[in-house]
């Protein structure tokens, strides 16, 4: 019987084909639809459809069985994993790259370098001048993220450590935030690596986790899988149990040595050692 | 009132029109349910007042986060109601300021109108449009006031509640509103994906509020005449729900079953006469009755996959027992079995899952255990729409 069931999901794959149902971060957006048309091209029988809207969203999918992988760049929280297994969805998580969220200014901005403690005085608002950082005499302007976004929720949690100040720009994605501070000499914004790369009109800054410290910049690979880029963060995908069939397939294709590349290409930085481990005690 | 909820919701409007373009952590939500229900017994319809067009919810809502551990809600419901003369009503629904705790993850203070977290009341989402069979049996209010600690446990186990309110009051003014506290705790496990298990109870030991005695005033027994007065109680009171939810991929079924038990308080005058007739005195007369309920809801939901479509059935039964002399009997007459089913199908959810443009039916026979009492059946239509938007955050 069992063999009988192989065959006519082989037959039906070969016939009609898959689909990987892909929802979630705005950030890692472009990285996965790049992973899935690679993986469509060695896998022509699957299709992977790739859909942002921020982490919670995935993960609300996730939930609600609505796709088969919610990317998210935030880990998932507690009433989640509660929603999730509650509806009998088991959440089980998978680190496909490592993020330097960047620290971005306009290029014609003097300030290269900010520690921790400033930027969020920065995002609370009570440092509101450049002149106030060694910068010119021109008003910070604040671009973000909004609030369903994974990214919004880890710059909060780790930088900002309080609220952000409300004329904080809340746009739609790490593109839009890239294009706020290109056309604003006074704006300040955070994105992923992944949006930094190869962008005239803004530059990331050098980042310590305290003054007197060390500055360390995101564009550094190896500070940023070493954890010594204060704002690593890892990237994750979310699944209903251990990934079986043609998902499983596309996240060994992702953690492979092409799809690492592609992460790299994409500006992202590759899964560290202890992530690795991580992964495969899921992917066993 | 009505002058009040105008300036909640014309302040709500503006702040959607004029800060549109500046983002702020308020949350503006509307609900609304329109419902046309169909009460028969026989095919023939029952009183008018319950076959009916009505504007069943009416919810306003207006959420703030003040900083990243605080905050508050207030939601207000503008419903059609018979009971009214101007055919609606507006109800404060919550009003609650939250709190996450410093230090424990995931725990919250929660003060002030809340939903009442016992049994299914509080994760109830009207999936089965009807109310969960605590709150349509009145075992305890949907919401009261009252002061809880909330939240999850780790790594997906579950979530708890510990909760004192001030018993069953919000829906009712002056001498009616019960101040005497309600202790409350809930814990709900999930050991398994898809099995989950509970339980909640509440206990108040009396219920201070005077209930409306419609046996109030001179009661003649053959020849004794009895003043009733109208200051009777509830004590004792005490409610536990256990429940278990069993889900797999689209299919679910929640069972939940209810015991409540109280005692009823009352007093009354007995009329001494002489033996010549004459009234000589009145002696005070207190007395208790006890109250036994149990209960039993099964709810199977079947999701069709792309979740547009929801089937679901729902069985409940109620027994309410009272004492008479040294027993306990069966009140046939409030006791019942209750069975039907329906679907839901969503035209556009939101965002996060939630139902966003809905039609739902349902039909739902309900057969008192007296089987001289015909069964009624209700055919149950509603559109239910809901909504929210970011509106801004004030300028402080």
């Amino acid at each position: 019987m069992k063999k009988i069931i192989t065959i006519i999901a082989l037959l039906g794959t070969i016939l009609f084909g898959a689909e990987i149902i892909i929802k979630g971060s705005d950030t890692m957006l472009n990285l996965t639809q790049r992973l899935g048309e690679a993986f469509s091209a060695v896998r022509p029988d699957v299709t992977v459809s790739v859909t942002g809207g921020g982490s919670g969203v995935g993960i609300n999918a996730i939930i609600n069985r609505e796709v088969d992988i919610a990317n998210a760049s935030r880990g998932i929280k507690s009433k989640e994993i509660s929603s999730a297994r509650a509806n009998g969805v088991n959440p089980v998580e998978i680190v496909i790259a490592l993020d330097g969220l960047s620290v971005i200014v306009n290029s014609k901005n003097p300030v290269n370098k900010l520690t921790l403690q400033q930027i969020g005085a920065i995002y609370r608002g009570e440092i509101t001048n450049w002149n106030q950082l060694g910068g010119p005499n021109k008003k910070i302007v604040l671009y973000g993220r909004q609030p369903n976004s994974g990214t919004f929720v880890f710059f909060r949690d780790e930088v900002v450590k309080g609220e952000y100040a409300p004329i904080m720009r809340q746009m739609n994605g790490n593109s839009q935030i890239v294009e706020g501070v290109k056309a604003d000499e006074g704006g300040i914004g955070y994105v992923g690596l992944g949006y930094i790369r190869n962008i005239e009109g803004i530059k990331p800054v050098a980042i310590a986790r305290k003054a007197g410290e060390s500055y360390v910049s995101p564009t550094d690979e190896a500070d940023v899988k070493s954890g010594k880029y204060p704002l690593t963060r890892p990237l994750y995908h979310y699944l209903n149990g251990k990934p079986k069939g043609v998902v499983r397939d596309f996240i060994l294709f992702e953690l492979s040595p092409e799809g690492q590349k592609i992460v790299e290409e994409e500006g992202f930085v590759p899964v560290s050692e202890n992530y690795i481990q991580r992964n495969n005690q899921v992917l066993q | 009132m009505h002058k009040r909820i105008f300036v909640i919701f014309a302040v709500a409007l503006a702040a959607t029109t004029i800060f549109a373009l500046e983002p702020g952590e308020t949350e503006f939500e509307h609900n609304g349910w329109y419902r046309y229900t169909n009460q028969s017994s026989g095919l023939k319809l029952t009183q008018p007042s319950v076959s009916r067009f009505a504007l069943e919810r009416g919810y306003i809502r207006l959420s703030h986060r003040w900083s990243p551990p605080f905050f508050t809600k207030m939601t207000v419901d503008i419903f059609s109601s018979d009971k009214y003369p101007e055919g609606a009503t507006v109800r404060l629904k919550e009003a609650y300021a939250d709190l996450a705790l410093p230090l424990i993850k995931d725990l919250n203070l929660t003060a002030g109108l809340q939903k009442h977290y016992f049994g299914l009341i509080y994760s109830w989402d009207y999936t089965h449009p009807e109310k969960s069979l605590a709150d349509d049996q009145s075992v305890c209010a949907s919401a009261d006031y009252g002061v809880t600690i909330n939240g999850f446990l780790p790594s997906g186990l579950g979530e708890l509640q510990l909760g004192v309110y001030n018993g069953e009051g919000y829906k009712y003014a002056g001498k009616y509103v019960n101040t005497s506290p309600e202790l409350l705790g809930n814990l709900r496990l999930t050991p398994l994906a898809g099995i989950t298990i509970g339980a909640s109870v509440f206990t108040n030991a009396r219920d201070e509020s005077p209930y409306k005695n419609d046996k109030k005033g001179r009661t003649t027994v053959g020849t004794d005449i009895y003043y009733m007065n109208a200051d009777t109680s509830n004590k004792n009171r005490l409610g536990f729900a256990p429940m278990a939810k069993l889900a797999y991929g689209p299919i679910s079924v929640t069972l939940e079953y209810i015991g409540y038990n109280y005692t009823r308080w009352f007093s009354y005058y007995k009329i001494n006469r002489d033996s010549a007739g004459q009234i000589i005195d009145s002696t005070l007369v207190e007395k208790t009755k006890k109250y036994q309920m149990a209960g039993l809801d099964v709810l199977p939901i079947v999701t069709i996959p792309g979740r547009k479509v929801e089937i679901f059935g729902r069985f409940s039964m109620w027994n309410r027992k009272e004492e008479h002399g040294d027993a306990m009997e069966l009140n046939k007459d409030k006791s019942f079995i209750r069975y039907g089913g329906g679907f839901n199908y969503h035209f556009i959810r939101r965002e996060k899952g939630k139902p966003g443009l809905e039609f739902q039916f349902a039909w739902i026979r309900t057969q008192p255990k007296n089987s001289d009492i015909k069964p009624t059946d209700v055919l149950l239509a509603q559109v239910r729409f809901e909504w929210s938007t970011i509106v801004a955050k004030p300028q402080l």
